[in-house]
């Protein structure tokens, strides 16, 4: 956020807002953030008021994160857990119980619409449940007749802009909630951002008409631009699924690998939370070139090239259009 | 087959809360598989009821092992050269929103591995590794040919004869060097083989090489020096050292076990204390804990992440809390059970098996139950004998009519 902005925030909220208490709180919220990108929408609403811990930081792999013991401790003296939800965050169950935890536990995804995927889930997978057993502690899905449609939901909402504001305007109310002497200028913090965050939307739009209508399907590692394809009309291929936890089988390279002669990709790109070998392998086996490293499920450290969720997502588009367009 | 392994707790659930199925059944079992200190055989209990569920007959005293299925338990006959597997009766089935529990009666296998000495058992992804210390060769089998009855395994080799260790690393096998200079002591490091049996790099120095555990994708070796840390690599094996920190005092970890749940390591360090590990920071990747007395054994707590559980000789059980890094709680347990004497003493084993908390007492031939969430004694349950190694399986899931 620019300093213009923050200050503009700011005198907002004093002005519309002149019995606030003149001191500042004492202490600012603690704030825990699941992985980087909640983290940067998390740090353009709260601002100077609250302090940030993320636990899955830049490129890394929040589907397989294992949560350690410091991570309870934090998670345990937080005062708000910022979470996508929809089973993003496979630790979080164990993590909030060891961590004995009183702070909300905030879901950002609360109140939008899930994609689901529309494969059938036929996992029967063995021996994944040992001891301790304790998570199939309810039937909340029908057997049909020994089969299980299960139907994942995707959980990278984030991928889509319009979700993004979502994301911000349930962060606002987290913060609103746990501190409400700060709430007007959480308010307008989420307000300016999502000024940001249409502008950058009218962007990825303006950017994905520039494409041709046929040279608009692609490769990445995994099925984590779901939200994006719904959203902005650009289709997605990858050998592995809406978690990174399985890997692809052969059979399912081999099926991605015909379906790209089939359809006719453009351009195949490996992904900063996901090992680049199989792309590369798949690139070479169809002739297409890699044509870049694209930013899914967290940000680059703070030098590299999607350091904030805005210059992520203007960096994805820009990669994917410069790929399509030079091939 | 007896009838009372299905003295399980079943809890139907309310039909209603799915349309299709017929019937579903919340089930719960576990069952503590026990050695003896002296004779040959591994006994069977039902940890819900308290009820003797078999005896197995194997051919020497055993330290036990089971596979983090739950499927298959390992009787590791050091002295009678035989490694027995024994099928726990107990399985699942992952649906993703729930589990389905199958319960069986246990049984012997059939799958005998046998060799000069089998020491260290490791399991990785589903591979086991044993170790012969006297022939200095791992003998490598999968769960599933052992549950199917079959002496499937495949063999790697070292150079020497050493108390050594072995762990099938995906198509790596990772392997203790034995000490040439001094062949009577602990292993100096690692190496790594390729699927040909090959060695792929140097040796990756761990001197006194003695402990190894796995917690989540990582695995650790412990040695005089701190831990050897493997992860999966590009295409191989990434292993790294992690020096002890400077403000630990002298000593070192030679028993080492990994958490569930939450990513850590726990150790011995001295006799007196134990250690937690974090290997994924630089700075405070050890807590060390001070113990009123020497440690006996200890175990992690596989449900509630929060927790591990240290014996010491003075009797005492205590609980573990590896977030704050310090004694939550401690249980006067046994009469006291000194350190002095021989390592291989009768001196008593915990485990874990859902609600409870269970604790060897050979000497009264007794095992000690502790409600893991109060933790308070709940009562006692006999073995004859000397009941000394234990490990539990089990956990809760569904059952189907008609499936
Ligand atoms: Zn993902
Ligand atoms: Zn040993």
């Amino acid at each position: 956020m620019s300093r213009t902005l923050k200050l503009a925030a700011v005198i907002g909220a004093i002005t519309s807002m002149p019995i606030a208490p003149s001191v500042a709180a004492a202490e600012n919220l603690r704030v825990v953030a699941s992985f980087s990108i909640i983290a940067d929408f998390a740090k353009n609403v709260g601002g100077d008021r609250v302090d940030i811990v993320t636990l899955v930081g830049p490129n890394g792999d929040a589907h397989v994160y294992e949560p350690k013991p410091a991570d309870a401790a934090t998670v345990g003296s937080a005062d708000v857990v910022l979470v996508n939800g929809l089973q993003f965050e496979g630790f979080l169950q164990r993590l909030v119980e060891a961590s004995a935890t009183k702070a909300p536990i905030v879901e950002l995804t609360k109140g939008g619409e899930v994609l689901r995927n529309a494969e059938e889930e036929g996992h029967h997978d063995q021996d994944q449940a040992a001891e301790g057993g304790e998570k199939h502690a309810a039937a909340e899905e029908g057997h049909e007749e020994g089969h299980h449609h299960h139907g994942e939901s995707d959980p990278h909402a984030w991928q889509s802009v319009h979700n993004a504001e979502l994301y911000v305007k349930n962060i606002a109310d987290a913060f609103c909630a746990a501190d409400a002497a700060g709430c007007d200028t959480y308010r307008a913090n989420a307000e300016s951002y999502g000024q940001q965050l249409e502008a950058l939307e009218a962007e990825i739009k303006a950017a994905v008409a520039e494409i041709p209508e046929d040279k608009r399907t692609i490769i990445t590692s995994h099925d984590a631009y779901g939200y994006f394809e719904h959203e902005y009309g650009i289709k997605f291929l990858a050998p592995e699924g809406v978690s990174t936890e399985s890997e692809a089988s052969a059979s399912d390279v081999a099926a991605l690998i015909k379906q790209i002669r089939q359809d006719k990709a453009s351009a195949i790109f490996v992904e900063n939370v996901t090992n680049p070998r199989l792309i590369e392998q798949i690139a070479s086996e169809t002739g297409l070139k890699v044509g870049g490293e694209l930013y899914s499920d967290a940000l680059s450290d703070k030098n590299g090239p999607a350091a904030t969720y805005l210059e992520m997502m203007r960096h994805n588009i820009t990669t994917i259009k410069g790929a399509i367009l030079g091939s | 087959m007896r009838t009372n392994w299905a003295s399980a707790t079943a809890i139907a659930l309310l039909v209603s809360l799915s349309t299709s199925a017929a019937h579903a059944e919340e089930v719960t079992a576990w069952r503590l598989f026990i050695s003896d200190h002296a004779d040959p055989k591994v006994t069977v209990v039902d940890a819900i009821d308290g009820e003797k569920l078999d005896t197995f007959e194997i051919k020497g005293p055993a330290s036990l092992h089971r596979s983090e299925s739950g499927r298959t338990v390992f009787a590791v006959q050091g002295s009678a050269g035989v490694v027995a597997g024994i099928a726990s009766g107990i399985s699942f089935e992952d649906h993703g929103e729930h589990g389905d529990i199958d319960v069986e009666a246990p049984k012997l296998a059939g799958v005998e591995i046998t060799g000069k000495k089998p020491s260290h058992f490791v399991e990785h992804d589903g591979d086991f590794a044993v170790f012969f210390d006297g022939e200095g060769v791992a003998r490598i089998i999968s769960e599933k040919s052992v549950l199917e009855g079959k002496p499937d395994f495949r063999q790697v080799k070292t150079d020497a004869p050493q108390h050594g260790v072995a762990v099938a690393y995906g198509s790596h096998v990772l392997l203790s060097e034995p000490n040439r200079e001094k062949p009577d002591e602990l292993p100096v490091g690692i190496s790594v083989a390729d699927k040909a049996g090959a060695p792929i790099d140097g040796v990756h120095a761990c001197p006194d090489l003695h402990g190894e555990a796995s917690s989540g994708n990582i695995l650790a070796f412990a040695c005089a020096t701190g831990l050897l840390v493997v992860s999966h690599g590009d295409g191989s094996p990434a292993i790294r050292h992690l020096p002890y920190a400077d403000s630990l005092p002298d000593g070192k970890t030679t028993t080492l076990i990994g958490g569930r749940g939450l990513q850590y390591f726990l150790g011995n360090y001295g006799a007196d204390k134990v250690v937690l590990i974090d290997p994924t920071i630089e700075s405070d990747a050890f807590r060390l804990i001070n113990l009123p007395t020497r440690s006996v054994h200890f175990a992690i707590d596989p449900v509630r992440a929060k927790f591990a559980y240290v014996f010491t000789e003075d009797g005492q059980l205590h609980q573990l809390d590896v977030v704050k890094g310090e004694i939550a709680n401690s249980l006067k347990l046994t009469d006291p059970y000194s350190m002095d004497g021989h390592w291989s003493d009768p001196r008593p084993r915990v485990a874990v098996a859902g609600d409870k908390i269970v604790v060897t007492d050979p000497l009264q031939g007794v095992l000690h139950v502790v409600d893991a969430t109060s933790f308070e004694k709940t009562g006692d349950i006999a073995v004859e004998g000397k009941p000394f190694n234990i490990v539990s399986v089990g956990g809760s899931g569904q059952t189907h009519e008609g499936e």
